[in-house]
């Protein structure tokens, strides 16, 4: 394993001298949350964050993008949009991460998706421990407060230093071209261990039983009272799924000029919870109340995304439990309580 | 042929009107793709004889009704824009109180010399083909929606809440400080815009087709509210609603 250590201080003036030569995206205030954005000198950097407001995912797949140009006159003709400037994110947090695997899977799978894929090539990933879970957070019991291995650089925070590992050529290059360490010693990969383990003491919120499980509660749950309970309060505001790193649904769209001669075809968000989504062209509706999408909504993610796509579609981040004004939303709510109904 | 267009003023405050002025960007393909034939705010010469008929303002007169009445029969298409003509918007205020009163309060002595009706959206008075929701319209959806006229698309009406565009630009919701909003229940397109501004929603678009009004109510009683501010936060863009909130 490449492991680091480097200085806080040290590491401060590193990222200083990346802003320079980067397009660099991290974590900054925004009170009283924090988000991603656009970094323009280093002491605007927070790595002991507990929560973004939207996930790093939006740069991977963007509230709005466009899929193609096309003209139609003098000649028709069609572009493809799909390009991408290389950039850094700073501070992706381990579940975050486990949602970015998810959406390669999703995106770079059977079927490739052009945009997605020109985004995440050009994207150099720079994660952190999470050092202060948010009381919404149950990700240390869904098994994804542990990165997976897909990041370009890992830090841990040691106190005075940070522990860096390298996990791609990419990040081998980063941290020698701007990054000024010592190799890690077996006192700080123990030292590692032992802060994480209890950092995962800190979060609030737990699934009670394995999150492989979930598939078989939700087998046994179609019919429970639950949905009707928590559907008949839903806003159908979509807050849940366009906070939710996992999510990827979007909505394609025709623009055109008024020239009518050129145009754009279009993505934006979508999300089950509206209640067009399932709406079709006959004016047929197949899910019409807020019980069937908050139901949908809750398989997708303990259920159908890991059969289709070998991972679970929650990564525990809390977003949705707190975005949620009604408090109906959270998955560990729900899927702890249908657990209890089928004991 | 270019479609003939008629920009008509009813009550209003003529926002939804310079809003169309200020698409200074696009005026040149716009008045390349309109034939803009009646419009007062910006020209003297007039014709009776228009495709498509935007009308910004509320009907709050009888005359107006008249008016009105003569514009459905002359369009091939009635538009209404702006919070006034598709809600009746905040000129609706008027209606929690006995006409004379208001005329009294506005006119004083030359109250008899003036009419006054409570104050209703177009579509209260006559058919109309679409609405552009919001108070000032947005420019930006203007545009789209006759870019998709000329295109012969049925023009797309947002009904998703003002919540998921204001997720989608990365607000911090209001809630979250202490305040309280309506962009639950308001018909979005906006870009959340209200929010972002430092401000909340006040539900100028209006409500969506199913607003889940008991949830908005009781989101709004946990932040503190009290029935009568909760009245009040719907009556300033939605009190011709009040049948769906009340
Ligand atoms: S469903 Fe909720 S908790 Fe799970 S990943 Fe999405 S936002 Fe986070
Ligand atoms: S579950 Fe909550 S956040 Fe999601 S759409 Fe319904 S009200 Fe909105
Ligand atoms: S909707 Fe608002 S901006 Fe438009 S005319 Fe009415 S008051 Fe003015
Ligand atoms: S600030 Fe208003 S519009 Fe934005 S998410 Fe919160 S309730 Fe919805
Ligand atoms: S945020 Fe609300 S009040 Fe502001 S423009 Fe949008 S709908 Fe109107």
């Amino acid at each position: 394993m490449d492991v680091f250590i480097t200085s806080k201080a040290d590491f401060d003036s590193s990222i200083q001298r990346m802003i320079q030569q980067n397009e660099i995206y991290g974590v900054k205030r925004k009170t009283p949350s924090f988000a991603f954005d656009r970094l323009v000198a280093a002491e605007e950097l927070c790595l002991d964050y507990d929560i973004t407001v939207l996930p790093p995912t939006k740069y991977l797949l963007p509230p709005t993008e466009s899929l193609i140009k096309f003209k139609l006159a003098p000649e028709p003709s069609i572009r493809s949009s799909a390009e991408a400037q290389p950039c850094i994110l700073i501070g992706i947090h381990p579940d975050d991460l486990h949602a970015i695997k998810l959406l390669d899977a999703v995106f770079t799978g059977s079927l490739t998706d052009v945009n997605y894929l020109a985004r995440r090539r050009a994207t150099t990933i720079v994660g952190v421990d999470c050092v202060n879970p948010w009381p919404y957070s149950f990700a240390a019991s869904m098994g994804t407060a542990i990165p997976p291995r897909i990041f370009d650089l890992w830090l841990t925070d040691l106190g005075d230093e940070y522990l860096v590992e390298v996990g791609s050529a990419r990040g081998e290059d980063l941290r020698k071209r701007y990054l000024k360490t010592r190799r890690a010693r077996e006192v700080d990969l123990r030292q590692r261990n032992k802060v994480r383990q209890d950092w995962l003491k800190k979060y609030q919120l737990s699934l009670d039983m394995p999150p492989q499980e979930i598939p078989k509660v939700l087998d046994e749950a179609w019919h429970s009272p639950l949905w009707e309970e928590l559907g008949q309060k839903c806003l159908a505001c979509g807050s849940c799924t366009m906070v939710c790193p996992t999510c990827i649904c979007f909505d394609v769209r025709d623009g055109i000029e008024l020239n009518l001669k050129e145009g754009e075809r279009y993505r934006r968000w979508d999300s089950c919870m509206f209640d067009g989504f399932a709406k079709v062209a006959s004016g047929e509706n197949f899910r019409p109340t807020g019980t069937a999408r908050l139901r949908h909504r809750l398989y997708r993610k303990g259920k159908y995304m890991l059969e289709r796509y070998g991972e679970l579609g929650c990564v525990g981040c809390g977003r949705c439990v707190h975005a949620c004004l009604v408090d109906i939303a959270s998955p560990v709510a729900a899927y702890n309580r249908l657990a209890k109904e089928a004991r | 042929m270019k479609p003939k267009i008629a920009v008509f003023d009813f009550t209003c405050c003529e926002g939804c009107q310079l809003q169309i002025l200020n698409c200074e960007q696009e005026m040149p393909d716009l008045v390349a793709a309109l034939d803009i034939i009646t419009f007062r705010e910006v020209m003297t010469e007039r014709s009776d004889h228009y495709d498509i008929a935007f009308i910004d303002g509320s009907c709050t007169t009888e005359s107006e009704i008249a008016r009105l009445k003569e514009i459905r029969q002359r369009a091939k298409m009635v538009i209404p824009i702006g919070a006034c003509a598709c809600l009746g918007g905040v000129n609706c205020f008027k209606n929690l109180h006995p006409m004379e009163d208001v005329l009294k309060a506005v006119y004083g002595q030359a109250a008899p010399y003036y009419d006054t009706i409570p104050a209703r959206p177009i579509h209260a008075v006559i058919p109309i083909d679409f609405f552009i929701p919001g108070c000032p319209i947005v420019k930006e959806e203007f545009i789209r929606v006759v870019q998709e006229i000329l295109a012969g698309k049925a023009p797309y009406l947002p009904n998703d809440p003002v919540c998921a565009e204001c997720k989608m630009v990365g607000n911090v919701c209001v809630f979250d400080k202490g305040q309280t909003c309506l962009g639950p229940v308001t018909r979005g397109g906006c870009k959340a815009t209200c929010v972002t501004g430092g401000a909340v929603c006040w539900g100028c678009r209006g409500l969506i087709d199913e607003p889940n009004i008991n949830a908005e109510k009781e989101i709004l009683e946990k932040a503190g509210l009290s029935i009568k501010d909760i009245v009040e936060e719907f009556s300033l863009f939605n009190a011709c609603q009040e049948d769906v909130w009340k």
